[in-house]
């Protein structure tokens, strides 16, 4: 495996100089050869491992030993409290409360978003005028700060003028007070999280239905199955790697939406948008309660990791790769 | 027959786009729409659709009541040398994962995809503390170093190397290019559309960034313009008082985006949906 590898590996020297060498048979084994190869692998590979670990690594795990103190960051001692910090987010109502959300949160935007671009890229994928077009407008929300649409959004939602309750009174239906009730919070949220999104996921299964052959629909319609037959059986099967793509991608996402919750209701009304992430925020950058925090980001990065696993196995039972 | 039903089909995928788009367009009509208008318009119910005279002059309001030009130009040029430091080190670090030969390559490939699942947020008390002790809070030395490293821009730019005919790189090895060339003269100008998709949505994001940028950077000359806009919309909004100029400065915050999308959609949607997964 050495050998075979290392004869495909030229020092970094000058183009004469190799020549030179090369006269004098394999040099590319030798201890100099060994060496220039080493360092072109650590010249390549730190420049980005220095700040991944610096950023991502070493504050995973320093991260979790902030967990077990009391630190309060003003002050520049601290003392080791063991699993108080998950004792008393175990007991705390707030916490299960900011995970239940969570869920509502991920469900609520996740699956809205996957079958709503799935749908999108349904009526776009066949040729159609102005499909470009279509395609463009679809996806922009997806460019723009969550910031700046989520103002216009709040703006949409104030409840005397806004244009949510006009489109309500459109339907006769009564208006509601969207941000400021703990009903109807969630959802005012999660409709700006779908908009954005699901231009997003369209991309992803227009890219994915150009790759299922058009002899299987041909086919399908020569035995006579219906459209959602065929939708069924062949299509849904074919695009679900990239169902299971967007789903864990998503999902890690919607686990870590910040802004849109930021700008409209900042984790409230009494608690009702709070997700574990927003409980997180507010406890280390608000009341600089870093033990607690860095629990709660435990609990975060468990959640994921844990998430992650479970897609990752459930995919092998029904992801049909090609 | 058959021709009558494509054509009752065709017509119905239209209808249903057009009515999809209108959707997706009309937050950012309003928005500029509500952006001309007075603060009376914009207060009466039922809804002023068009504004009576369009008060052009909110824009210049809003540009002048907070620096959202130094805003806007500090998102765009830490975003900027945050891009060119990702896509350098990305192309190198996916160069040694593609053609280069080391002991644990495949484990240390493994370990950076596992931290892409991971929540960066999690990160941000210890790196918070780190940029501290560092001395780097309040300066874009600190935004650009902790945003120095892209898993995705790793993992895009290792696919896009993948897809390369190694024959093609023998022969310049066999010329005697070195790995530095071969990756600046040979991989990259092969697989631009990987680097321009990763340079615009890397750009975007980072454009959009909040949450991070706004703990790390409070100077008020510093500011990003998220959380510039923020600041102006909670000082300015909340209290209903300048409306029509938070619209107005909210339009500004998102223009640079949406005619940056509009100039390069191709590699934005070309990109994204071939560098996914293979369906």
């Amino acid at each position: 495996m050495e050998k075979a590898s290392d004869t495909k590996i030229q020092p970094p020297v000058s183009y004469p100089t190799l020549k030179k060498r090369r006269k004098h048979g394999k040099m590319t084994s030798s201890f100099t050869g060994r060496l220039a190869h080493l360092s072109w692998v650590i010249f390549f590979t730190l420049p980005a491992l220095i700040p991944l670990s610096i950023f991502w690594v070493w504050p995973m795990l320093y991260s979790l030993y902030i967990s077990f103190t009391d630190w309060d960051y003003m002050s520049p001692t601290y003392n080791l409290v063991g699993l108080q910090n998950y004792r008393n987010l175990l007991g705390d109502e707030a916490f299960f409360q900011a995970l239940l959300n969570t869920v509502y949160f991920t469900a609520g935007s996740v699956v809205p978003t996957i079958a709503g671009g799935l749908l999108l890229a349904m009526l776009l994928h066949k040729k159609i005028r102005g499909g470009s077009i279509y395609q463009m407008i679809l996806f922009s929300p997806w460019v723009t700060p969550t910031v700046a649409v989520s103002i216009v959004w709040s703006w949409i939602y104030e409840p005397e003028v806004g244009l949510a309750n006009w489109a309500l009174s459109l339907f006769h239906l009564p208006p509601l007070e969207w941000t400021g009730s703990m009903e109807w919070a969630m959802p005012a949220i999660l409709i700006v999280t779908i908009w954005k999104g699901v231009g997003w996921a369209m991309i992803f299964y227009l890219g994915a239905l150009k790759k299922v052959p058009e002899e299987l629909y041909e086919s399908a319609s020569l035995d006579g199955g219906s459209g959602w037959k065929t939708f069924r059986n062949i299509t849904l099967p074919l695009i679900s790697p990239t169902t299971f793509f967007l789903v864990i991608i998503m999902t890690v996402e919607a686990i870590q939406a910040y802004d849109q919750i930021q700008v409209l209701t900042q984790g409230g009304p009494a608690g009702s948008t709070r997700t574990i992430l927003y409980m997180y925020y507010q406890s280390a950058f608000e009341q600089f309660n870093m033990g607690q925090a860095t629990a709660v980001a435990t609990i975060l990065v468990i959640l994921t990791a844990f998430l992650s696993l479970i897609q990752f196995w459930t995919s092998k039972r029904w992801v049909h790769y090609q | 027959m058959y021709k009558a039903k494509m054509w009752t089909i065709t017509g119905a995928r239209h209808a249903a786009l057009i009515g999809f788009s209108l959707l997706m367009a009309f937050p950012f009509l309003w928005m500029a729409l509500s952006a001309l208008k007075t603060n009376e318009e914009l207060w009466n119910f039922p809804e002023v659709w068009l504004p009576a005279i369009p008060q052009w002059h909110n824009f210049l309001d809003a540009w002048n009541s907070a620096p959202f030009g130094q805003y806007i130009f500090n998102s765009a040029f830490t975003a900027l040398v945050i891009v060119l430091v990702q896509t350098l080190n990305s192309a190198m670090i996916a160069y040694a994962f593609t053609h280069l030969e080391f002991k644990g390559k495949n484990l240390l490939f493994s370990l950076i995809l596992a931290t892409y699942m991971l929540p960066a947020a999690a990160t941000y008390v210890p790196s918070y503390i780190m940029l501290a002790d560092l001395n780097m809070l309040d300066s874009y030395k600190g935004l650009i170093f902790s945003n120095a490293a892209s898993v995705f821009g790793i993992f895009l730019f290792r696919q896009a190397f993948l897809q390369i005919h190694r024959e093609v790189i023998e022969a310049a090895k066999i010329d005697g290019a070195s790995h530095w060339r071969i990756l600046w003269k040979i991989l990259f100008p092969l697989s631009k559309p990987s680097f321009a998709t990763f340079g615009l949505i890397s750009f975007v994001s980072m454009y959009n960034n909040y949450l991070w940028p706004s703990l790390i950077i409070k100077d008020e000359k510093l500011l990003l313009i998220t959380a510039g806009l923020r600041q102006f919309f909670v000082q300015e909004g909340a209290y209903g008082i300048k409306w029509p100029l938070v619209m107005a400065a909210s339009t500004l915050a998102v223009i640079p985006m949406l005619l940056l999308f509009i100039i390069a959609q191709k590699w934005f949607i070309k990109g994204l949906s071939d560098s996914g997964v293979k369906g």
